[in-house]
């Protein structure tokens, strides 16, 4: 018998839910206390705890904490520096980054070899600015880092050995396998920044562990997937985001037969948009946007568009506009000016605050043009569904033509839809049947269930992700996020299937390290490109990069409140 | 409204298709290209929109080519994205959605001429004019555009396809044919009897590098532009003057591609040939990139860069200086040429001309009549006999109507085409009239 207790630290309330195995025992809240979230996490895990029944058996905790997220939103980080090693190519001034960026000598090429060594001492020289400056935190970041992670490590290095309080530093290879330097920097800096909030949490975390019975901990990532605790001191970056994760994890969890879904998450203010791509999440091309930093972390598809319950409504006589401004709540409940939400109360759907002022509000709005208030509230609730439906199609429209690079492809033309339409959200049942019956697909709405996002948390399951390139005509194998350099010890037998089972030895590795154990049949080959390499009319080898991971995955959670 | 974008992209490496394994025209062509851009982060800049090329039809294949057979016989499906991608990136800056576009894709075209037997250059359908041909559709024929094409080989096909077109004018700036395949491209040839000095050749010697390619296009593309007035510039944009292409034997630097791409500002940059695909395209494409996107790219600079090329460079080579400065000489005076000086006093102009396809050993010999008339560029027919590998050989014809044909030219090509029809020995008999889209085949 396993228990777990997940735990999602939201905007307004933290939830937690008491798990035995697949069937939910128990759930309860706290406000959360964005001064201090740990307060309110405790509180949570306190009161949730009372339900267990048997009280000397360990429980496993899950979290989805918006401690990372309101750290880099808020600014709330370290000042942290960023050596980076750009080389020749893009001048790094107009990377438009907003930090502090430090250059030094050293570049490698597309293929990983060094085209230029770096200089340890310019490199002494630079940190002992950086340290005279001010700043706390250390990013090392080079172009092509991902291909040959050499000098970010000799940066680790001489910063181990001469400035050990810049430790740990934040070496961006290790945080993606990915190309594209500007987002890599992003991703290192935030995560050197967030690195000590998220070291202060674990603290608090290990103190309450023995009161508690708490055996292993883990947090949720913006992939879907969660993170051991201690593994998270390294990487805080990859916990951002996670609350739309869980609030995904949680409909997967207790919706079964997702396909081609559209997830429709409608809030005050804004209303959030993820797809189900055949029966999974859809994934972020490159990686999550957060508060306008594009970063590298693995993360579900997500769109906001300024269309909520609480968003301000025009009315010019013809058009009817909402959004993407909000001028505070509704009519209903004392707001300055019509929204969503009124227009919902006035047509009897919903029972908020004060009718009457809805009607009155809604009689101003539309007496100038001869319409009744309930013929206005209909407009209203149209306009808003119209909104809704033309994103929507906007986006299947762009993830239908993403640019993709072989002719089978191209060729093949696939075109996504939805077959299904769920909503979530405060006021999604009132909006979702007309979204639905605009776009003829069928939809399901989930009842408001606060519990959701804490049981997708309590099933979700760690996960990790890895990059394996191997160039043969170099005889080189490189993995970045276990800082592997090697070399192959014959190239010319090197195949795919060797690749691949190098790769899937090395998750394996890695998943032990994020906290599981892990069987060969569990680690999915995500991505693979193979090329043979000719020069002058010879094949010299042959290029393969493969992306490997341990699946996100949610077990089906049953409860009564769905 | 979303603002404009400054620059549209449409990658298409085709990752699966080669011509043979080995052929440079491979898989991985722009395999490092793609790494090069990514991790520039250009894929991701917001001045930079990246499209999926369109696939072209057959209807705008047969705009441009009389294929021989048939164009599904040419073909493969990656001709059909290539030109559908070309197509894509014209329609962007069309319509105004971007600003500028480039279609960053394989195979190229330059090397495909009007009839097609197979493939030739590495080329079997030429991207660029497909893309001009629907662009001139669209707008009903009021639609002119300049082709500056700086590939180290001469374009022979886009010079073949529109040599006696008067609303395009073609420049061409390459490696002198007397050293490069394919061996044309010499000052001389400036076009047919109806579009004479619309056809602009400027060969550069080997070993010429940035100073000469820069002063080609200041001084000679430049100005013709400017008094042509085009619709639309397209740079056809081979990237094999590269110092390190294995195919030619010149010294462009990615610096020089980058300035040279800023001072022509095309409004669509097509890539054509390069094929040291390590040392130079990715550096030379994402020079381009910046140049376009209007970003600062002079921090770029090949790892292989040799130390001769990195020096400010001497005078400009004398000969080019000479020969741009007769060409702009013959295109200030190509309307007050007297051109049957040149085209003769005959009903028609008529020329022989051999023509090679390496890429799939054909040997062909074209025959073509072009009607000499002052109301129009003239109707044609072109006889051609291609010799396949094997002894086998394809006897065609085929009569072309140009855009804005006159009646009279209307007319005769009509019957031109009704008299052939009555002969049997050819295989195939060919009219070609975009301005009424009819491409007939018998």
């Amino acid at each position: 018998m396993a228990y777990i207790v997940g735990i999602d630290v939201g905007g307004t309330n933290t939830n937690a839910v008491l798990l035995k195995d697949d069937a939910v025992l128990a759930t309860a809240k706290a406000p959360t206390n964005h001064k201090q979230l740990h307060v309110g996490t405790i509180q949570a895990l306190a009161s949730i705890l009372k339900f267990m029944p048997e009280l000397e058996t360990e429980i496993t905790l899950h979290l989805s904490t918006t401690l990372a997220t309101n750290a880099v939103v808020e600014g709330k980080g370290e000042p942290t520096a960023a050596l980076i090693f750009p080389g020749p190519g893009r001048k790094w001034e107009e990377l438009g980054l907003p930090f502090k960026l430090f250059t030094v000598e050293g570049s490698i090429d597309h293929r990983g070899r060094e085209t230029a060594p770096l200089d340890r001492d310019q490199i002494r020289r630079v940190i002992k600015r950086i340290k005279e400056m001010g700043f706390k935190a250390l990013a090392g970041v080079g172009k092509f880092s991902s291909r040959n992670p050499q000098h970010e490590l000799e940066l680790e290095d001489l910063v181990t050995n001469e400035f050990p309080e810049y430790l740990p530093v934040t070496l961006g290879h290790r945080l993606s396998g990915k190309l594209n330097f500007p987002r890599r920097i992003t991703t290192a800096v935030l995560n050197a920044g967030i690195a000590g909030i998220q070291a202060e949490f674990a603290e608090m975390i290990r103190e309450v562990r023995e009161r508690y019975k708490i055996g292993r901990v883990f947090i949720l990532k913006a992939d879907g997937g969660s993170i051991e605790l201690e593994e998270s001191l390294a990487r805080p970056i990859e916990t951002i985001l996670s609350g739309p994760a869980a609030s995904l994890m949680g409909a997967q969890a207790l919706c079964n037969e997702i396909k081609n879904a559209v997830v429709i998450d409608i809030g005050g203010t804004t209303t959030e948009i993820s797809l189900f791509y055949h029966g999974e999440p859809l994934a972020e091309k490159e990686g999550a946007e957060i508060f306008g930093f594009a970063t590298l972390v693995p993360a579900f598809f997500s769109r906001s568009m300024g269309l909520g319950g609480d968003s301000a409504v025009q009315f010019d006589g013809k058009e009817v506009t909402i959004g993407p401004r909000r001028d505070g709540p509704p009519v209903v409940l004392g707001g300055p000016r019509i929204t969503p939400t009124d227009a919902v109360v006035a047509l009897g759907k919903a029972s908020i605050g004060d009718k009457k002022r809805a009607l009155t509000a809604l009689e101003a709005m539309g007496a100038p043009y001869g319409i009744n208030p309930t013929a206005m509230a209909e407009k209203i609730v149209d306009a808003f569904s119209q909104k809704a439906i033309k994103t929507i199609n906007k986006i299947y429209a762009s993830i239908n033509t993403r640019p993709v690079y072989t002719v089978s492809q191209v060729m093949a033309a696939e075109v996504l839809e939805p077959d299904l339409i769920i909503g979530m959200g405060g006021p999604a049942a009132y909006f979702i049947p007309k979204i639905a019956k605009g776009m003829g697909v069928a939809y399901k709405v989930l009842p408001y269930y606060e519990a959701a996002n804490a049981i997708g948390a309590a099933a979700s399951r760690p996960t990790v992700t890895l990059t394996l390139r191997a160039d043969t005509a170099l005889g080189k194998m490189v993995i970045p996020e276990l800082d592997e350099i090697t070399e192959i010890p014959r190239p010319f037998f090197f195949n795919l299937e060797t690749a691949k089972e190098e790769a899937i030895k090395k998750t394996i590795v890695y998943a032990e390290r994020a906290g599981t154990t892990v069987e060969p049949k569990e680690i999915e080959i995500t991505e693979e490109e193979v090329f043979n390499m000719v020069r002058g009319f010879h094949t010299i080898g042959k290029l393969y990069t493969l992306k490997a991971q341990v699946k996100p995955e949610v077990r089906p959670i049953k409860t009564c409140g769905c | 409204m979303e603002k404009k974008k400054q620059l549209g992209l449409v990658f298409f490496p085709a990752f699966d298709w080669a011509i043979s394994p080995d052929h440079p025209e491979r898989e991985e062509r722009l395999l490092y290209t793609r790494d090069q851009i990514a991790e520039e982060g250009l894929f991701d800049h917001p001045a930079i929109e990246e499209y999926r090329p369109s696939v072209a039809s057959v209807q705008d294949i047969e705009r441009v080519h009389i294929s021989v057979p048939s164009v599904q016989e040419v073909i493969t499906e990656s001709h059909l994205i290539a030109a559908g991608g070309t197509i894509k990136a014209a329609e962007l800056v069309d319509s105004g959605e971007t600003k500028k576009a480039f279609a960053l894709l394989r195979p190229p075209g330059h090397h495909a001429m009007r009839i097609v037997h197979g493939s030739r250059g590495f080329c079997t359908i030429n991207i660029e004019a497909v893309a001009i041909e629907y662009l001139r559709k669209k707008h009903g024929g009021k639609f002119r555009c300049a082709i500056v094409d700086t590939d180290a080989h001469h374009a022979d096909g886009t010079q073949d396809i529109y040599y006696n077109d008067p609303d395009i004018l073609h420049i061409c700036i390459h490696q002198d044919g007397r050293t490069l395949y394919p061996g044309t491209g010499a000052i001389e040839e400036l076009g047919g009897p109806g579009a004479y000095g619309t056809t602009i050749n400027l060969p550069l010697p080997p070993g010429s590098g940035d100073a000469e390619l820069l002063y080609a296009v200041e001084h000679l593309a430049l100005p013709l532009l400017q008094d042509f007035q085009p619709d639309l510039i397209i740079n056809a944009a081979g990237q094999d003057n590269h110092f390190t292409d294995p195919l030619t034997n010149m010294n462009v630097t990615a610096q020089g591609y980058a300035r040279m791409t800023e001072l022509l500002s095309p409004d669509l940059v097509v890539l054509e040939g390069g094929y040291s695909i390590e040392g130079a395209l990715p550096y030379v494409n994402v020079g381009l990139l910046l140049a376009l996107a209007g970003l600062d790219y002079t921090g770029l600079v090949e790892p292989e860069m040799p130390r001769r090329l990195l020096k400010q460079r001497r005078e400009v080579n004398e000969e080019v200086v000479r020969n741009v400065a007769l060409l702009k000489e013959i295109w200030s005076n190509r309307k007050e040429q007297n051109l049957d000086q040149i085209f003769g006093k005959e009903e028609y102009f008529q020329r022989k001309s051999h023509i090679y396809y390496d890429t799939d050993n054909i040997s062909e010999v074209q025959f073509e009549q072009i009607l000499r008339c002052n109301l129009c560029s003239g109707y044609r027919i072109i006889y051609s006999t291609a010799g396949h590998q094997f002894g086998q050989t394809t006897k065609i014809a085929a009569v072309l109507i140009p855009w804005h044909a006159c009646s009279q030219c209307r007319n005769r090509a009509e019957e031109a085409y009704q008299r052939l029809l009555q002969t049997s020995k050819l295989d195939f008999i060919y009219l070609q009239d975009p301005e009424r889209e009819r491409y007939l085949k018998k």
